[in-house]
């Protein structure tokens, strides 16, 4: 059982990776001079997982939609109490996470590293669903969802990825409706959490001033094997175009905020490349640059401001979207003045200069991960589960080649895959 | 903690160097303290952002993000923030720092140059902030205040400690309100920013590796040329104990009820039981075996979140809860007997012990990250390294605690709530 070891000279980082015999991915990532450890483990399973077929059946298995999110709150639980309980006699902080494409669950500590992940392993690896313990969430995550719901910012992603996408998973809010929770019971958990939750769909990564062979040697023991589930997960048939160009709704705010985003085409259930992602990073850091003249242009006619102006790359299984959002006095002017100068910006491309200098930028911000054992430990997760290679980027970025660049662009930027999400002051 | 350098560069202005090399990256910061004020919070606010969007040497955003993009993507960001009474305005930079940064040599000098243009040298004609960039950024900082409202969430928490501060310096938001914003002009932003030079309490960090005696000569120059005067006194004031309990109601469209209790207590800086008191807290409401979350999340799965927080500075206790509009009235009376409970030491070793643990071992953490660092030193108290503070809630008794929970009062209780259904 020997890791391979995968080494940054530049930047003189490297980390251990090892496929376990049972099937888990295990990243141990030591780093020298941090006090505190932390340990994430993941499971390619996410919101947008609500259908799905396993080998033995005829039908496909439709899940309630939530059903993700619930299985996080409700995993802690074990026959005594939950694994707060076990976590607090050895200090650590745990929590967990689900996004629409994966389920995590994590701790930070500085001392007892390895108690605290055998309390994680375990709990992970042991389920206890109850009628009784499941029923009881509920209140909870019914007010988790009401939160959301008062979550301007929130609503204006869901509408948009509602207007971007016909049908696939991804336009669902993550944690479901307090009517599809109502629908979710302690087999339906069992079910998911038997096909999902087996090793070889999940990744562990640690990050920590650790010894290499001594965490992998105790995570040998600790791991329970489990037969892998042959499934396939299944996702309707998404078409090209957008499903709506405009999506408006109003709350209880003083200000508009908009959101535009940009669809890409992806193959049913794949996955964008390391490449793409590299070459997607330049192109929404040059975009929201405010020496790109798209931005000055939306500055100086006040429908921007620099404090929420920002773009992110949204992308998983089946899709992929770039998305600008704000604050604005008028959101549809931004959002012409978006279309116009990206449309513009493929017949022109991004010159020399610039994408010398935004390289430099994406490059600053990705050498910044490395300061932080949490975003290490959430990144490389991340990468582990889309298949991307955590290193491969840097590379990636480094030889990146303007033509590429430009070509990539028009991936991004289609004429008519492109919505607008606005929230507007009630009157 | 043997890393950190602490030097007095003129009087209150001091420099600090946490020596750090485990980083990538390098923060430079300079932080402005004054007393918060009705009359000159705006002013300060819109400051920074005049400040870092532009100067003599770089007048355009454009100008100044061209420079700090081939600085490998360094920023230059402006912060406008509250700590105890003081309204702290903070121009801070990151950059890689020069090992890392290849083509740059100098990259943590130059980012400090660049800070220093746009902190002594700014776009300024006749004693003035240039009409466009003033223009610009009122407009901005309206939009900021405005957004205020986006999040519920801590608009409830702003609202109950406002109504509760009325008439303490703590109550004033820090970014303002627009009806001071609109009053903004060149003129009147010039003097603040001169007073703001002259007269208030500087802190000047490094923190990561960097060629620190550059930076704090190129700090010490730029400073000399100031003439400084009377610097402003930033005590706080702590009013002990509650009086009546005032309740405070508003209306939205909204769908879940936002629950807000503020409490005073005597304990706050410079006072030796303020350990105590963050112990007391965790063990209330800060951590996940909380008496909060145990209680009214776990066991009355009444909300999602429920928690407690403490100013040691103000000596204030802030308890914040999202709750639906029927179960307000179970929520706060939960809340309450958890208060009592504490208060009459219904608690465990145990409990005492694990949230000890867990606070240590959270403290310990700060020295892993240049923003936890940045929070951590950047005070205007006798400062102490985190491995200090454990030490001294080590040493906090059960009944030291209790002694401390008796000292609250609950002053105030905020609440957000849906507006009836209209049919």
């Amino acid at each position: 059982m020997k890791p391979k070891e995968i080494i940054n000279t530049k930047l003189n980082e490297r980390y251990f990776y090892l496929k376990h015999p049972s099937g888990l991915n295990i990243y141990v990532y030591p780093k020298k001079g941090y006090t505190s450890k932390y340990a994430v483990i993941g499971t390619d399973f996410g919101s947008i997982n609500n259908t799905f077929k396993l080998k033995q059946d005829l039908q496909n298995i439709k899940v309630p939609d939530g059903i993700a999110h619930y299985l996080e709150h409700k995993l802690f639980a074990n026959k005594e109490g939950d694994a707060f309980e076990l976590f607090a006699k050895t200090g650590a902080s745990a929590n967990a996470y689900t996004s629409f494409e994966k389920t995590a669950y994590l701790f930070s500590c500085t001392d007892d590293f390895e108690k605290s992940l055998g309390i994680l392993i375990d709990f992970v690896s042991s389920p206890y669903f109850t009628q009784e313990n499941v029923d009881k969430e509920r209140g909870i995550i019914a007010q988790e969802i009401k939160m959301y719901q008062d979550s301007p910012d929130w609503k204006l992603l869901i509408n948009l990825l509602g207007c971007l996408y016909n049908s696939h998973p991804v336009k669902i809010d993550i944690a479901g409706s307090v009517e599809s929770i109502g629908q979710i019971t302690a087999e339906t958990l069992y079910k998911c959490y038997d096909t999902f939750y087996t090793p070889n769909n999940m990744s562990l990564c640690i990050v920590g001033d650790l010894n290499v062979d001594e965490v992998l040697s105790f995570i040998d023991k600790k791991i329970k094997y489990k037969d892998n589930v042959e499934v396939t997960k299944i996702f309707p048939e998404e078409p090209a175009n957008v499903a709506k160009k405009f999506v408006s709704e109003s709350f209880d705010i003083n200000s508009s905020m908009f959101s535009v985003g940009f669809k890409e085409n992806i193959c049913r259930n794949s996955r964008i490349s390391t490449e793409d992602s590299v070459y997607t990073d330049i192109i929404i850091n040059y975009l929201t640059s405010p020496c790109c003249e798209m931005y000055q242009e939306l500055l100086n006619k006040n429908l921007i401001n620099i404090s929420t102006f920002s773009a992110e790359h949204l992308e998983g299984p089946g899709y992929s979207s770039v998305i600008f959002s704000g604050e604005s006095q008028d959101p549809e002017k931004a959002y012409k003045i978006i279309i116009e100068y990206t449309s513009n910006l493929l017949k022109i491309g991004i010159n020399k200069e610039n994408f010398e200098r935004v390289k430099k930028v994406v490059y600053g911000k990705s050498v910044a991960v490395f300061n932080n054992i949490s975003s290490i430990a959430n990144v490389l997760l991340d990468f582990s589960l889309s298949g991307k290679d955590f290193f491969g980027y840097m590379h990636i970025l480094e030889n990146a080649n303007i033509e590429k660049l430009n070509a990539r662009l028009s991936d991004i930027f289609k004429e008519d895959n492109h919505a607008l999400s606005v929230i507007v002051p009630k009157k | 903690m043997e890393n950190v350098i602490q030097e007095k560069l003129f009087d209150k202005i001091n420099f600090t160097y946490v020596n750090e090399n485990k980083f990538k990256n390098t923060l430079v910061s300079v932080s402005f303290f004054t007393p918060l004020s009705k009359e000159n919070v705006s002013k300060n606010a819109i400051i920074p952002d005049l400040l870092v969007h532009s100067c003599k040497k770089y007048p355009r955003l454009q100008d100044v993000s061209k420079k700090l993009e081939e600085l490998y993507g360094a920023s230059i960001d402006s912060g406008v923030s509250k700590l105890g009474e003081s309204q702290v305005i903070t121009v801070s930079g990151v950059c890689l720092s020069d090992e890392y940064a290849y083509e740059s040599k100098e990259n943590t000098l130059n980012l400090t140059k660049l800070m220093c243009e746009m902190i002594f040298n700014p776009d300024v004609q006749n004693n003035k902030f240039k009409k466009e960039n003033v223009e610009q950024e009122k407009r901005q900082l309206i939009e900021s205040i405005l957004s205020e409202l986006n999040d519920k969430k801590s608009y409830a928490l702003r609202k109950c400690e406002e109504f509760m501060c009325k008439n303490e310096k703590f109550g004033i938001n820090v970014i303002g309100n627009i009806k001071l914003a609109n009053q903004l002009n060149g003129k009147n932003i010039f003097e603040a920013y001169k007073k703001l030079l002259e007269s208030s309490q500087i802190e000047i960090m490094v923190i990561g590796n960097a060629p620190v005696s550059k930076i704090k000569n190129e700090f010490k120059e730029k400073f000399s040329k100031i003439e400084r005067k009377e610097i402003e006194n930033c005590d706080v004031e702590i009013i002990p104990k509650a009086e009546d309990v005032k309740n405070f109601k508003e209306e939205m469209n909204i769908t879940q009820c936002k629950l807000v209790m503020g409490l005073r207590s005597e304990i706050a800086y410079p006072s030796s039981d303020v350990p105590a008191m963050i112990l007391a807290n965790a063990m209330f409401g800060a951590t996940p075996q909380s008496k909060l979350f145990l209680n009214v999340r776990e066991k009355l799965s009444l909300c999602y979140y429920c928690a407690s927080s403490y100013s040691k500075r103000k000596g204030v206790m802030f308890i914040q809860s999202g709750v639906e509009k029927e179960k307000v009235e179970d929520a706060k009376k939960e809340i309450l007997k958890q208060l009592k409970d504490l208060k009459i030491g219904n608690f465990t070793d145990e409990d005492i012990f694990q949230t000890k643990l867990y606070i240590s071992q959270t403290l310990k953490s700060t020295e892993d990250s240049l923003a936890g660092l940045n929070v951590w030193y950047l005070c205007l108290e006798k400062r102490i390294s985190p491995y200090e503070l454990i030490d001294q809630i080590q040493n906090v008794t059960r009944e030291k605690i209790i002694e401390v929970a008796n000292k609250i009062s609950l002053d105030t209780v905020y609440l957000l709530c849906p507006k009836k259904e209209e049919n």
